[in-house]
């Protein structure tokens, strides 16, 4: 179990070790690295106030750090963070764009940035002024880090970063905040999510309801026991509708031959049916008087064919 | 960092938006088309059923001509009833007049389907009749 807990420590160390830890100043020389790195912002990147408030957490605080802000920075979209140190806050305003800006500058993508931490929550504990660039130092006043021009104090050493153990104290650079703000961004996001939630449900919804009455239409098949298939229903419909036309027809034209008014001598003798006719043969018609019963038929509007043979009258119907 | 580009995250709701829009259009069109051929189908079916329960119901139809021939007016008339798998051939080699109209008007007002008939005069108060009807 010693030998595991050890193991962890010098993996552990190891994998700190992995991580390099670089101060990031505007005006200090590009960096060549190709490592994961942490960076530690110079003053020249933030803001820092240092305020007394009559809060206890910094949840509270955060929604008045634009106003605490106010008037004193200069045009910029600003990213806002704030710590508690006693009873004081230390609160901070940033340019992501700037930083993400002055990171490429130094040759540092944003993708290789692990934490990023301010000099005043990881140097506040310096003493004595460290040179980080030709011109300037840093140097902790009044519990504040700020930048001082280097002849003003001659003795600066170098800042050695590395040897700096960061706090938790980090922030998150907004690489695009400077496109869409964090509220437009949101509003946006959740209006679209609303809409797509809400046509997801609809499309579901549909889905059930094409479900239903393809169930619905399963079932007419079963109650009333229809064919496999549409075409044979169909098919079936037509031949039952042609037949009960062909019905339909044979009764009207029987019973407009069945009350024709004929003359004494004029006899109905003979009426078949056989496939699509209805025949009428008629005695006693002579030539002539035919038309009298052939203006009634076609004022029935049927359609007929009639011949004499051996003085009977034949009358044909088409059903 | 945050690292996502918020463009990147409107294209991506946009995109899924779209999909569902698109996959909305197509469940309606779809619901359309069920709905219609449910419709269809509901009118066929009604239709065919009443059709066939008409001119197929062969129990029905067998019933309904038993009934007729039973009548009183028609027993002295010598009916003679042929019945096969599909159809029924009513027949009389001499029908009287009455007989007659009583007969074939109760015949041509029923729903039956009819594949032929045949009625010969045969004096001013005879007749022969035949008729087929199907099922």
């Amino acid at each position: 179990m010693i030998y595991n807990q050890k193991r962890g420590l010098i993996l552990f160390s190891k994998f700190n070790k992995q991580i390099k830890t670089l101060f990031l100043d505007p005006a200090a020389s590009p960096f060549e690295i190709e490592e994961d790195v942490n960076i530690v912002l110079s003053p020249t990147l933030y803001w820092v106030k240092k305020v007394s408030l009559p809060l206890k957490y910094v949840r509270e605080v955060k929604p008045l750090l634009p106003s605490l802000f106010e008037d004193m920075l200069p045009d910029g979209i600003y990213s806002y963070s704030a710590y508690k140190v006693g009873d004081e806050f230390y609160i901070f305003a940033y340019e992501d764009k700037v930083i993400i800006e002055t990171l490429n500058s130094k040759g540092i993508l944003p993708t290789q940035v692990k934490n990023v931490h301010f000099a005043q929550s990881e140097l506040a504990e310096l003493e004595g002024a460290f040179k980080i660039n030709e011109t300037q130092s840093i140097y902790v006043k009044d519990e504040i880090v700020i930048l001082v021009p280097c002849c003003w104090i001659e003795e600066s050493g170098d800042l050695n970063i590395d040897s700096v153990s960061l706090s938790k104290h980090t922030i998150s650079l907004k690489q695009f905040g400077h496109i869409i703000n964090d509220k437009s961004l949101y509003t946006f996001a959740t209006i679209f999510s609303l809409l797509i939630i809400l046509v997801a449900l609809e499309y579901f919804i549909t889905l059930q309801k094409v479900s239903s009455t393809s169930e619905l239409r399963d079932k007419l098949f079963i109650e009333h026991g229809l064919k496999s298939t549409m075409i044979q229903n169909r098919s079936m419909l037509g031949e039952y509708k042609t037949l009960h036309k062909t019905q339909t027809s044979l009764r009207e034209a029987a019973s407009y031959i069945l009350s024709l008014k004929l003359l004494k001598e004029q006899k109905l003798t003979q009426l078949t049916m056989k496939g699509k006719k209805l025949i009428a043969a008629f005695s006693g018609v002579k030539k002539g008087d035919e038309v009298v019963v052939e203006k009634v038929l076609k004022s029935k509007k049927l359609q007929f064919i009639s011949n004499f043979k051996n003085d009977t009258w034949y009358v044909e119907i088409a059903l | 960092m945050n690292r996502v580009n918020p463009i990147h995250i409107a294209i991506l709701l946009i995109v899924v938006l779209g999909f569902f829009v698109m996959k909305l259009g197509s469940a309606k069109e779809e619901l359309s088309q069920t709905k219609t051929l449910y419709q269809e189908t509901l009118q066929l079916s009604t239709q065919l059923k009443g059709l066939s329960d008409v001119y197929s119901d062969k129990n029905g139809v067998k019933k309904s001509l038993g009934k007729i021939l039973k009548h009183k007016s028609l027993r002295s008339c010598d009916i003679k009833k042929k019945t096969t798998n599909s159809s029924m051939l009513i027949s009389s080699e001499s029908i009287n007049k009455p007989a007659l109209n009583l007969l074939v008007g109760k015949l041509l007002n029923g729903s039956y389907h009819i594949s032929s008939f045949k009625i010969k005069r045969l004096s001013d108060d005879k007749a022969s009749f035949k008729m087929e009807i199907k099922w």
